[in-house]
């Protein structure tokens, strides 16, 4: 299945444009990393989180008031991805536009705060404001909102992989005749408690100094439709391992099915310091094994972001190729919660 | 098809529990309710899909979920899917809960690293998947409660379309103290019985559950001499803008996903014989999809809510309530609206009031909404061959 990308926005801890994050990550700029603090038990948990600044021009919109983090990246970037299509969703646009948005974990601060006040002062004293925003469809409502949009909206969720699992899944919806054009958002916050059930899994780093992943936050977009194109968007079937031995096989599996496009310019790898930067870095070798570029590992510079990560990885290599007039990169990314997932991305660019 | 809901394990013990209007609906044993609302529930009675230390060990969404998909595979040993999706809203959330708890007690959990790695929603899908002996591609979609019908309506769309030939697809969700204390703090949850339509409703009470549907195409399952059930012919989704957890009280986003839908399997409303409401017995979803039935279908066509039985089970609801439709279809008779004593005289509704009527279905529309304005609607048909 191949769509056609017309505009992408972001935001992260290293930059709330592609530009910038490849500008200020060419300058040897890391996202920086703030010491988040488990309060029960006083330890503190690195990770790095979007400046405020990043998102503070949506306070203003009635939906976001009382919005939770992930709902403001998610705005901050979808809105960015559709100006930057260029696209004119009138009325008559809207009625065919689809939101889809991908998460691993949610609104995970309003769900630790809601679960805090039940626990520690009882059912009857938990606010009614924060349980609404801990559902994990609550940012694309209010994108829908924001947008006026009353057809499809989707909310997806899994791990890592999720981002090009909404990619794919716009894509359905769009061959299918569910749509025409599909915003896809993918985004996600952080709070100690995913920081410390991760650090928990070993998959985190436990100082600055880096043993694992840096877990981070953001939000990455894409609008696709016939319109606007900048590039195509080859998408197959994700791949579901049921144990980490199995991991390399599936992740083959997926990467096989994209090697018709083989070779390609450029790797944009979902590796992060954990036990699946080898079983990406091997299975591209086996697949792709004329790609003479080292890949490109995004989450070395802006972290890991959970369920925005795939999708990063989709708009970084978009932004490489345009750079460097290179035809194709592929985009492979492997969850920690059984997830295989690829995409070949191609420009216009002759070879 | 497989089911797991507090009428019973399995097609036959959930068949005899609709037909005898049974209130499944009991006092919560699984957390303390003391400071709630609502001290009841819809619970599925625990049933330990092994002896293994392996499974025992998976969330009993997992066990619901093991449950459902073997009974469907049961049913058809020859259905390969080749993808999956489902839909939830909480995945394995009591696991979650677990470790804050750990966290506050400054307590190190033995089971810390497995209640993380048990509690994401797309655990309990694979979990299934690999207790049945089949790989594929998993979508979850968490549409809040119209999750299960969001993903029984994308799989059959990938199946017309012919993007796959075969898909497994439903909804499991299972009852938590984190949920449960949500949506009694919106005083959405009753004090009493959950009574769907009646002019006193008074809110709704959680329930728990999954079910799942072997979708495949038609000349393909012909083909095999796979046993047809049914079809499902029509899908509708649409988004209601009014507000993060209330519906339009106009019921625009229920009618357009119902007309949709119809639109979309070919069919008039007066094709129509049954309608599976959403129903959750507050008084806004009631009201507003009430006054949409009406003003589609006028009060011709029978509805019922099942949601008096067994409570509300979000993620799980949508897929539940296709297959109670699929059962009325297969077997002749409307599932009942219990619970229910006096008309709401905001619309004019035939509403199958407290016992299940005999009656020939040959197209049922099955409706599920959630927070954030998300609506969905399918419609299903008999096999007309």
């Amino acid at each position: 299945m191949t769509i056609q990308i017309a505009g992408v926005g972001c935001v992260t801890p290293l930059g709330c444009s592609v530009d910038e994050i490849f500008r200020r990550s060419a300058a040897g700029e890391r996202a920086a990393v703030t010491e988040l603090v488990n309060p029960e038990t006083g330890e503190t948990l690195p990770a790095s989180l979007v400046p405020p600044e990043y998102t503070a021009h949506l306070n203003r919109e009635p939906r976001l008031r009382r919005a939770s983090t992930v709902s403001l990246l998610a705005a901050a970037a979808g809105k960015a991805a559709l100006a930057d299509s260029g696209i004119d969703f009138t009325a008559e646009a809207r009625s065919g536009l689809a939101v889809v948005l991908g998460v691993s974990s949610g609104g995970v601060q309003y769900t630790r705060r809601f679960f805090e006040q039940v626990v520690k002062h009882g059912a009857g004293a938990a606010s009614p404001l924060l349980f609404p925003e801990t559902v994990y469809n609550a940012p694309a409502s209010h994108l829908a909102a924001m947008l006026g949009v009353d057809g499809p909206s989707y909310t997806l969720v899994g791990d890592g992989t999720v981002g090009l699992q909404a990619l794919h899944f716009a894509a359905q919806l769009t061959e299918t005749g569910g749509a025409k054009h599909a915003l896809v958002v993918a985004a996600e916050e952080l709070d100690w408690i995913l920081v410390e059930a991760y650090r928990t899994w070993r998959l985190t780093a436990r100082t600055k100094t880096r043993n694992g992943a840096l877990l981070s936050e953001g939000a990455a977009a894409v609008v696709i439709g016939s319109e606007g194109r900048r590039a195509a968007v080859h998408l197959r079937d994700g791949g579901t391992f049921f144990s980490r031995r199995e991991a390399p096989a599936i992740m083959d599996r997926v990467l096989a099915g994209l090697a018709e496009f083989a070779p390609v310019d450029l790797v944009v790898s979902g590796g992060n310091g954990t036990w699946t930067d080898e079983v990406i870095a091997a299975a591209v070798a086996r697949n792709f094994p004329d790609t003479r570029q080292p890949s490109l590992n995004p989450a070395e510079a802006v972290g890991e972001i959970l369920g925005a990560g795939a999708l990063l990885q989709v708009l970084l290599a978009l932004d490489a190729l345009e750079r460097t007039g290179s035809h194709r990169a592929l985009v492979a990314a492997m969850g920690w919660n059984q997830q295989a997932a690829a995409a070949v991305i191609e420009c216009g660019n002759s070879r | 098809m497989g089911i797991v809901s507090p009428l019973g394990h399995g097609l036959a013990a959930t068949l005899e529990a609709l037909r005898a209007a049974r209130d499944c609906v009991s006092a919560v044993t699984a957390f303390d309710t003391s400071n709630c609302r609502s001290k009841t529930a819809g619970q599925v009675a625990d049933a330990p899909v092994s002896s293994s230390r392996k499974e025992r060990r998976l969330h009993r969404a997992s066990h619901m979920m093991i449950h459902a998909v073997r009974e469907a595979a049961a049913g058809d040993p020859a259905f390969a899917p080749d993808a999956m999706v489902i839909g939830t809203t909480s995945g394995g959330m009591s696991f979650g809960e677990e470790f804050y708890r750990a966290q506050v007690r400054k307590q190190h959990l033995r089971s810390a690293a497995s209640l993380i790695a048990n509690y994401p929603p797309q655990k309990a899908p694979t979990d299934s998947m690999q207790a049945a002996g089949f790989r594929a591609p998993l979508t979850i979609i968490a549409n809040a409660c119209a999750s299960g019908t969001n993903a029984i309506g994308h799989a059959f769309r990938l199946v017309r379309a012919g993007l796959h030939r075969r898909v497994l697809c439903g909804g499991f969700d299972a009852i938590s103290e984190m949920v449960h204390a949500g949506f009694d703090s919106l005083q959405a949850t009753t004090t009493e019985r959950v009574r769907p339509f009646d002019k006193g409703r008074s809110g709704l009470v959680l329930g728990e559950g999954a079910a799942v549907l072997a979708l495949e195409d038609f000349d393909s399952a012909l083909a095999r001499r796979a046993p047809i059930l049914a079809e499902v012919t029509g899908y509708g989704i649409s988004t209601d803008n009014h507000h993060l957890t209330q519906p339009h009280p106009s019921g625009i986003g229920p009618e357009q996903a119902m007309r949709r839908a119809l639109e979309d399997a070919g069919i008039t409303p007066v094709e129509v014989d049954y309608i599976n409401a959403h129903g959750t017995a507050t008084p806004f979803n009631d009201a507003s999809e009430g006054a949409a039935i009406a003003k589609l279908f006028g009060a011709r066509v029978p509805v019922s809510s099942t949601k008096g039985m067994m409570g509300h089970s979000l993620g799980a609801a949508g897929a539940i309530e296709v297959v109670f439709s699929l059962l009325a279809i297969r077997h002749g008779f409307l599932p009942p609206n219990i619970n229910y004593r006096e008309s709401d005289l905001a619309w004019e509704l035939n509403i199958v009031a407290n016992a299940a009527r005999e009656c020939r279905v040959g197209c049922a529309v099955s409706n599920s909404f959630g927070f954030g304005g998300t609506n969905a609607s399918l419609v299903l048909e008999e096999v007309r061959g």
